[in-house]
């Protein structure tokens, strides 16, 4: 028999029982599966793992009045389908132009499940944004409002999911961090490992900080500290294009002001201009540049 | 499509399929290969061969799937179990938000009207009632920081097959330029946007970062150049000098931000990359900014072995 056809039935079983059914049972009910025992448990495994994979959601529960317990499988119908979008085709056809043009890392994107491509749809793809399960576990967390938790700085975290936000190459979470009692901003390739699903969120979503224009510096746990850089007059295109859109242009002195959270991003930075700067104050701040740059010599 | 579709592909297909089918009662063939991306041949073996001997215990000919395939149109009955789609999980529902909201954000003038806009704003808030309360406002993608007034003139530029006049920013030598280009695409990556295009200037294909093209002027004159391959975004001349650095674990993030030529990495977790050097100021930059964590291996003539300690030097100079 065809795996395609065994892999139904299975499907078809789960779905039609009204109570969980053994492996044995489902051998029985199924037919396809190889007669050796041994052969049988490995076949059955594999089954499983390829329906968990295709998102199907697979009960195990301990058959009823079984001692020792063996473990039943089912599928509720309930978990298996989704709630109808009831999309007109021309949303759907929008939909499919979205998934054509901007490309995402890895995965499906489950367009066929909603109904498939529309054939009238015709685009070269013009964007790709950077994708990970992190990241739909962090979309889904917020948009379900739970609370995730994850490690970050070498640190454990949790927080309630607000917004997740691609700017300028990286992706951002806004929410509330519950063991700093304070809005936090994080860039989500820092975060190390998987993300976990916690509980409900408990504060309602606040307006989450824009990352737009916020530069690396400006986040971290540190105190701020304002940092005054003078900077050559002929570096101010190149300023303007690393601060973008609405940054204070460099008045007659020269002298730019920074509020800095993060001093070893902000070294970075300034170095950038190589000598074309040269940080003013705080005296702590420049000596820190200076004591950088002689180990260097 | 050519190579065969794995068990679980097809039979995610069928999952999507079957219930699409049941819902219209009844479909033609060539539109559920076309919308199912699913090979013909594949598609008529798989319905008559596997999903009509799917069904449930005792298999009797009332517990089974009927399909029926005459002049190119598929029925099909009694699939109860399989007569609405599985849900979306949750890497899809995120995907299909994320891929809206950059269509969104796109800054897409979207074919001079607004047409696309509605549907599209439409089809996220269903998506929204479905993936969670909060779902509307869980997602933002901006691809790119360059605004309409450069956007839009590049877009028509390469619709029209123009060449346009830019004033342009680079970066690698800190110089503010002027030239005339023949755009043929333009695209986001990584958070920015970029134009493909054939440079009068350069005398090649280049790519250039549209939120340092400072201004855009339209000339009227059709382009030259047809574009071929895509150019790669970082293009390095042969004759550039290489530099081979040793990077501690911690500064191994340059292999991704950098456009390094090859990576070897050693058994304490340091990494050796070697690079093209097409400006010093760009080495110098990553060098002062990599302190101790990077070291020269290896350079080529005319820049200088002890490149990073002199550019630290220099800076020194200020603040003394």
């Amino acid at each position: 028999m065809d795996k395609l056809e065994r892999l139904l039935n299975l499907t078809a079983a789960l779905l039609d029982a009204d109570r969980v059914l053994s492996a044995d049972e489902l051998r029985r009910r199924i037919g396809g599966y190889p007669e050796a025992k041994g052969a049988f448990r490995r076949t059955f495994e594999r089954d499983k793992e390829d329906l968990r994979s295709m998102g199907i959601p697979l009960r195990v529960e301990s058959v009823a009045g079984s001692d020792p317990p063996i473990d039943g499988y089912r599928i509720l119908r309930s978990e298996y389908a989704g709630r109808d979008l009831r999309l007109e085709p021309d949303e759907l056809a929008a939909l499919h132009l979205a998934t054509s043009i901007v490309r995402l890392d890895g995965g499906e994107t489950g367009l066929r499940k909603l109904g498939g491509a529309s054939s009238s749809v015709e685009a070269d793809e013009v964007g790709h944004v950077p994708f990970d399960d992190n990241l739909a576990t962090l979309i889904a967390a917020a948009a379900q409002r739970r609370a995730v938790g994850f490690r970050y700085g070498g640190v454990s975290r949790e927080v309630e999911p607000w917004r997740l936000s691609f700017s300028r190459g990286h992706w951002y979470l806004a929410g509330w961090d519950r063991l700093r009692d304070a809005q936090r901003l994080f860039r989500t390739d820092r975060i190390a490992g998987a993300v976990d699903l916690l509980d409900e969120a408990t504060r309602p979503v606040g307006t989450p900080t824009d990352p737009r224009g916020l530069r690396g510096w400006e986040l971290g746990d540190q105190p701020p500290v304002t940092v005054r850089v003078a900077v050559d007059e002929d570096q101010a295109a190149y300023l303007h294009h690393l601060l973008g859109e609405g940054s204070e242009p460099p008045d007659g002195s020269g002298v730019v002001s920074f509020e800095v959270r993060d001093l070893g991003r902000f070294r970075s930075f300034i170095l950038t201009f190589l000598d074309h700067a040269e940080v003013l104050e705080p005296q702590e701040v420049r000596d820190d540049v200076v004591s950088w740059l002689e180990a260097l010599t | 499509m050519n190579s065969r579709l794995t068990a679980p592909e097809r039979m995610t297909r069928l999952l999507a399929v079957i219930p699409w089918v049941v819902q219209r009662q009844g479909a033609p063939l060539d539109e559920i290969v076309a919308r199912f991306d699913y090979p013909r041949s594949q598609l008529v073996e798989d319905l008559t061969q596997v999903v009509f001997f799917v069904g449930v215990h005792p298999f009797t000919p009332d517990s089974m799937i009927e399909v029926d395939i005459s002049d190119d149109e598929v029925q099909i009955s009694y699939a109860d179990w399989f007569s609405r789609p599985l849900r979306l999980t949750p890497g899809e529902g995120a995907r299909l938000l994320t891929a809206g909201h950059s269509l969104l954000g796109g800054q897409f003038s979207l074919q001079d009207d607004n047409e696309e806009a509605g549907p599209l704003l439409r089809a996220l808030t269903k998506l929204s009632m479905v993936l969670g309360e909060a779902a509307d406002q869980a997602v933002e993608v901006s691809l790119g920081d360059a605004g309409a007034e450069t956007l839009a003139p590049l877009r028509s530029a390469v619709g029209r097959q123009e060449q346009v006049e830019v004033e342009y920013y680079t970066y690698w030598r800190d110089e503010l330029t002027r030239r005339i280009v023949e755009p043929s695409r333009v695209f986001s990556d990584n958070g920015n946007w970029y134009l493909d295009a054939w440079c009068h200037r350069a005398g090649a294909r280049r790519v250039f970062r549209v939120d340092r093209i400072r201004s855009v002027r339209l000339t009227g004159a059709d382009v030259e150049h047809l574009p071929t391959d895509a150019a790669e975004i970082f293009t390095a001349d042969r004759e550039d000098p290489r530099v081979v650095l040793r990077l501690d674990p911690d500064s191994a993030w340059v292999v991704e931000q950098y456009p390094v030529e090859s990576v070897e990495t050693d058994d304490d977790g340091s990494v050796t990359v070697s690079m093209a050097v097409t400006a010093v100021a760009w080495l110098e930059r990553l060098m002062l900014r990599l302190g101790p964590s990077a070291e020269i291996i290896a350079i080529d003539a005319p820049l200088s072995p002890d490149l990073a300690s002199e550019a630290a030097h220099r800076v020194l100079e200020r603040y003394r």
